[in-house]
């Protein structure tokens, strides 16, 4: 047992002296150093990880919690900081591990030549070793204090190109709103771990909510039960996730952090940080799942992200934002498979299994896809899809593995997505929830169009851009081999870890009642491959026949009206561009869009606004004028005659 | 001396201390750093002195009058600690000026002073009668205007020294009100006779209760008689702002907590409301007043008043919880500020203390900028930073006893004092550099002392149990 101990120790010391060294000494002295000194670093923590993983899975071991105190806040209650090492966070110290080794060895590549290379290093492991104390916290309050650190290196790491104010605004909305989501969180932690004096995930986990009923709580502003109050904490922890994992409303910040540099949203803004939320989700399950409909209220907001953004990547034409809103709607189908999990007052766990698994097999093909996007700007030097175009010969390897993480995504068979996103659906399906198993149907065969879209018009055609077509594109290796190196997981994960997840779900006891024996529904994949294929058609129609009209499809300024189309005759791919244009271009996703800019980015602008108003009546107000000074005296003791609430 | 208890040696060296550093001059010449070296082997003495004190020893009375207790031990480390970087951050003052301002004279006078002010903080906590009380806080605070106009050439610190006091008499008045008006309610002078009186409560105490909270809201810089503190902040010497914004608030804050804890105990439940209300006002209206800024010091002053926002929200919780909130966050909060204005001191030695004078930092020196960014991580309240850890305690207690509307406001308040600091990092992280700025350079003490306070703010947040003995003293 100690062994395993000291292996995980390993895990999380080699990413933070990685970031110590790097950071003070090697990072100014010599780039390559720094490079070679994180790559060995994380690539022992990825060993460690995986041996710790098969250890674990092959002998058996129990869940191993181990903890000292941290913080005491009274007689018997302290914050603990340790680790905890069960199945679920085994999988996430694998995958995150092993893709901060991936990304580690690509960044190679992609900074080099870059100013600041061994900051850009430091930095990368103070993510990764801060994400992985998120991961193995045992309890509240260690994770809420990693999770402000994942969201500081994701600060430092979007805003690291500082010299570009795009950037800078990026991280600063990024850092912001994430921290807005957090003080409720924080609220959330301190009213849950007040009522139940602990702090501890097994605690919290293992409550019943009757007991809690017969005691009362005051707010301030009214006296509830502390089962009301409990559940309420509940929905604010929720709410940290919800923007961490930037699930809509708050999801602005996502797309807009594509300015820092390609390697980190490959890790942070895709694979691995953003899932936080996710699996904050699934380490409180239990307790989600007795407090009242917390578990609905994921659900709706979950599935309602998930299909906002699908149909928003649709229109984009910068493959990093295609991507971005691709794993907005990713990590929406395994948030609404946590909260699909509700049936009545009893639960399933599939939908558990079934957004592991999807976190699981994600981080693969969704970190590869980053990187193809990362070699394809970084040859073609544009995010836009208008200057791409027939890079299939230039660049075959990515090529290839481009179109196999591609086929995960869709959830094609045999590739990883398939298993993951079919088992999401029969979640829905088993959870009687049918609008949104209906949704998930329809979004994956969105994600189908909107990657294939993304594949045709970046890799076939004719070049587009002059560099492109005079050649000067190549592969630079460091950049492919984890490329393709990763392309193994995105193509096998699905089928070698297929049922695995099932033997994951012991974080602490369930106090609801568990239905076991659920309807299979073995239609369900068909169904969904045959809406997928439908979709690789569409978009193969429109953007990858021979027949078909790059410079119109790419054209948004002159949109073709539905009288245009009858006027140039019906030739069947006419008519596709007739509906998909018409419909979900113009209508569906032109809506969606404008929500997004107008609605949601104009509330947050006014709210800024407000609050700069404010601040400029605070200033004013400093008049350096000492009769008036003066005189707030007096007013203020008279304000707080009447408003202190004194009883007199 | 046998009958001089060991825990009184601290406070009789700290009384003795400033006349030693004053009367040494008499002896030496000038520019003699013979008072200086005096003051500070002085002042760490008495801080190592006071770590020997054993602490969960409740309550020790010295001549009847005097209380050392657990918290008062605590808060004395606090204030000379407060003391010992006031004074190193001053030393740099006397030699060459900063932020456009001449040099300062009499370096031993201006150490003497900061050890009286320092004394009379230590009268507020040692106190048991309002007697004592009261001069305590006027021990602490008369120094201080001295201290704001000690620059005699400049013209702006004589304003603001005016200011200073012309509506400190007010806010003394007020107290001296309050006072009279509770010695009027229980007809005693001592804590513990008003503490039984204080059961049974009638208007004149709740007369009393209004005045002495506005009184000391003065020198909390609350809601609104916090007026003074940015154009004072401003026009003092920057090294008398650091020791306004830590000392000053330091002794204010222990004013509450012996009145609120002491006397005041028995009406607790009643005057919660007005506490969770100034401190949410304060904080609000300190959070927006810092959002505008151009000048830093002025900027420090906002967030400070913040700050004593957040301070306030402890107050609401038991005394256990209560006492450990504060005197963590107070330590935090002193390294923490210090820090900042021995950054903002360095740059303006050789420029004008403005967010302009920030740009192209860490391009010049780029562990002058870590050490800002630390700072205003750690005031932003972002874990594994001291700062957060504090925080985390006032709104723990806070919340301990229901007062949850003002702890979600407060943690609210803290994403926008994250834009705030966030502009501070962005200036010294992101802007680019001007070419008219002069270089920077340090001094070997500066070097080190910021060193030390950085290395400090990230220990105390890292591995926090080494503050311990902080928890240790309340008994639970």
């Amino acid at each position: 047992m100690t062994n395993e101990i000291s292996i995980s120790y390993l895990i999380f010391l080699m990413p933070l002296l990685t970031f110590v060294v790097n950071g003070l000494f090697l990072g100014r002295k010599s780039a390559k150093g720094a490079a070679a000194f994180a790559i060995t670093c994380n690539g022992i923590a990825f060993a460690s990880a995986l041996y710790l993983a098969i250890k674990f899975f092959t002998v058996g071991l129990p869940p191993i919690v181990f903890q000292i105190p941290f913080l005491k806040f009274a007689e018997n209650f302290a914050a603990n900081i340790g680790l905890l090492v069960d199945p679920l966070s085994i999988m996430m110290l694998v995958v995150v591990t092993f893709i901060a080794f991936m990304v580690n060895i690509y960044s190679v590549g992609y900074m080099r030549g870059d100013r600041a290379e061994g900051r850009f290093f430091a930095l990368l492991s103070l993510f990764s070793f801060s994400m992985l104390g998120l991961v193995a916290a045992t309890n509240l309050f260690q994770m809420f204090v990693f999770w402000e650190l994942v969201g500081v290196s994701s600060y430092l790491l979007i805003g690291f190109w500082y010299h570009k104010p795009s950037a800078v605004s990026a991280s600063k909305q990024a850092f912001i709103l994430t921290r807005f989501a957090d003080s409720f969180f924080l609220f959330g932690i301190v009213l849950v771990s007040y009522v139940l004096q602990s702090f501890d995930f097994f605690a919290i986990n293992s409550i019943t909510l009757s007991y809690f009923k017969e005691h009362t709580i005051n707010l301030g502003i009214m006296t509830v039960t502390q089962a009301d109050a409990l559940i309420l904490g509940a929905v604010m922890i929720f709410t940290g996730g919800w923007g961490k994992s930037a699930m809509f409303p708050m999801h602005i910040w996502l797309p807009n952090a594509m300015e820092g540099p390609t390697p980190v949203s490959s890790i942070i803004h895709s694979a691995t940080m953003v899932v936080a939320g996710v699996y904050l989700v699934a380490r409180l399950f239990p307790f989600f799942a007795v407090c009242g409909n917390a578990l609905e209220l994921i659900m709706w907001v979950g599935a309602f992200t998930m299909v906002f953004a699908a149909v928003i990547a649709c229109t984009q034409k910068d493959i990093k934002r295609i991507l971005a809103y691709s794993t907005l709607s990713q990590l929406g189908y395994m948030m609404f498979a946590l909260g699909a999990c509700k049936i009545g007052s009893a639960v399933i766990t599939t939908g558990w299994t079934a957004s592991t698994f999807h976190i699981f097999t994600h981080a693969f093909f969704k970190c590869s896809l980053f990187l193809i996007a990362g070699s394809l700007i970084h040859q073609v030097h544009t995010n836009d899809l208008d200057a791409m175009g027939g890079l299939r010969k230039k660049m075959p390897v990515t090529y290839i593995c481009a179109l196999i993480s591609i086929l995960a995504i869709s959830g094609i068979p045999p590739f990883s997505g398939f298993f993951s996103k079919d088992e999401i659906i029969l979640a829905a399906f088993q959870g009687h929830h049918y609008v949104v198993f209906g949704l998930a149907l329809l979004t994956s065969g969105l994600t189908t169009f909107y990657m294939f879209r993304l594949f045709f018009l970046a890799f076939h055609g004719k070049p587009r851009s002059e560099s492109v077509a005079a050649g000067h594109v190549h592969e630079d290796f460091a950049m492919t081999l984890p490329i393709a190196i990763l392309a193994v997981p995105a193509l096998l994960s699905g089928i070698a870890a297929k049922g695995l997840f099932e033997h994951f779900f012991v974080p602490g006891k369930l106090r609801v009642p568990q239905l076991v024996l659920l309807p299979e529904a073995h239609w369900i994949p068909f169904v969904a491959v045959a809406i997928a294929v439908l979709a690789l058609l569409i978009a193969w129609v429109l953007y990858a026949s021979p027949k078909a009209k790059i410079e119109r499809a790419l054209d948004d300024v002159n949109r073709g009206g539905i009288y245009k189309t009858i006027y140039h005759k019906f030739y069947f791919d006419e008519m596709y561009y007739c509906v998909v244009r018409q419909f979900i271009f113009n209508g569906v996703a032109k809506i969606a869009r404008n929500i997004q800019d107008y609605v949601i980015e104009g509330l947050v602008a006014a709210a800024v606004k407000f609050v700069h108003i404010l601040g400029s009546l605070v200033r004013t107000a400093q008049s350096g004028n000492l009769t008036f000074y003066l005189g707030t005296l007096i007013v203020g003791i008279i304000i707080w005659r009447f408003i202190g609430n004194l009883p007199f | 001396m046998s009958y001089i208890p060991n825990y009184i040696i601290p406070d009789l060296l700290l009384l003795i201390l400033p006349f030693l550093v004053i009367g040494s001059r008499l002896f030496v010449k000038d520019n003699s750093k013979i008072p200086w070296r005096i003051a500070n082997i002085g002042l760490v003495l008495i801080f190592a002195l006071l770590n020997f004190i054993p602490l969960a020893g409740g309550s020790r009375f010295f001549i009847n009058n005097w209380n050392v207790s657990d918290f008062g031990i605590l808060m004395r480390e606090v204030l000379v600690l407060s003391a010992i970087l006031g004074v190193w951050l001053s030393k740099d003052y006397f030699n060459h000026g900063g932020d456009g301002k001449p040099a300062m004279n009499q370096i031993a006078e201006f150490i003497g002073t900061i050890a009286f002010a320092t004394f009379g903080g230590i009268t507020v906590i040692s106190a048991c009668d309002l007697l004592t009380f009261f001069l305590g806080l006027e021990i602490a605070t008369i120094p201080m205007y001295a201290l704001t106009a000690w620059n005699k050439r400049d013209q702006l610190g004589s304003e603001a020294a005016t200011k200073y006091i012309l509506m400190g008499s007010v806010a003394t008045a007020f107290e001296l009100f309050g006072f009279s008006y509770l010695y009027g309610f229980a007809g005693t002078i001592r804590f513990d006779a008003i503490q039984t009186a204080a059961s049974n409560p009638n208007p004149l105490l709740w007369i009393a209760i209004l005045f002495l909270f506005c009184g000391i809201g003065f020198k909390l810089t609350l809601f609104p008689f916090y007026t003074w503190a940015p154009d004072v902040y401003e026009g003092a010497p920057t090294p008398v702002t650091a020791v306004l914004s830590v000392t000053s608030k330091a002794t204010a804050i222990a004013f509450l907590v012996m009145l609120v804890y002491g006397p005041l105990a028995p009406v607790r439940e009643q005057i919660a409301p007005l506490i969770a209300l100034l401190a949410g006002v304060t904080l609000f209206v300190g959070n927006l007043g810092a959002l505008k800024q151009s000048r830093l010091r002025r900027f420090m002053a906002y967030s400070s008043i913040a700050q004593a926002g957040y301070i306030m929200i402890a107050l609401l919780g038991d005394s256990a919880m209560a006492k450990t909130a504060i005197i963590y966050y107070l330590f935090v909060y002193a390294l923490s500020n210090y820090l900042a204005f021995f950054v903002f001191g360095i740059i303006g030695h050789h420029r004008e203390e403005s967010f302009d004078s920030l740009r192209g930092l860490s391009k010049q020196n780029v562990s002058l900028a870590v050490a800002l960014a630390v700072a205003m991580f750690s005031l932003a309240g972002i874990p594994p930073l001291a700062g957060f850890f504090g925080k985390f305690h006032l709104f723990f207690s806070g919340a301990s006893t229901g007062h949850y509307g003002i702890v979600v406001f407060a943690v609210l308040n803290n994403v926008l004092a994250l834009y705030y600091y966030l502009q501070v990092i962005k200036s010294a992280w992101a802007d680019e550099a001007d070419e008219h700025l002069t270089p920077l350079r340090m001094t070997r003490r500066q070097r080190w002392v910021i060193v030390l306070l950085t290395v400090a703010v990230i220990l105390i947040g890292i591995l926090p149990f080494l503050s311990n003995n902080v928890f240790a003293g309340f008994t639970f």
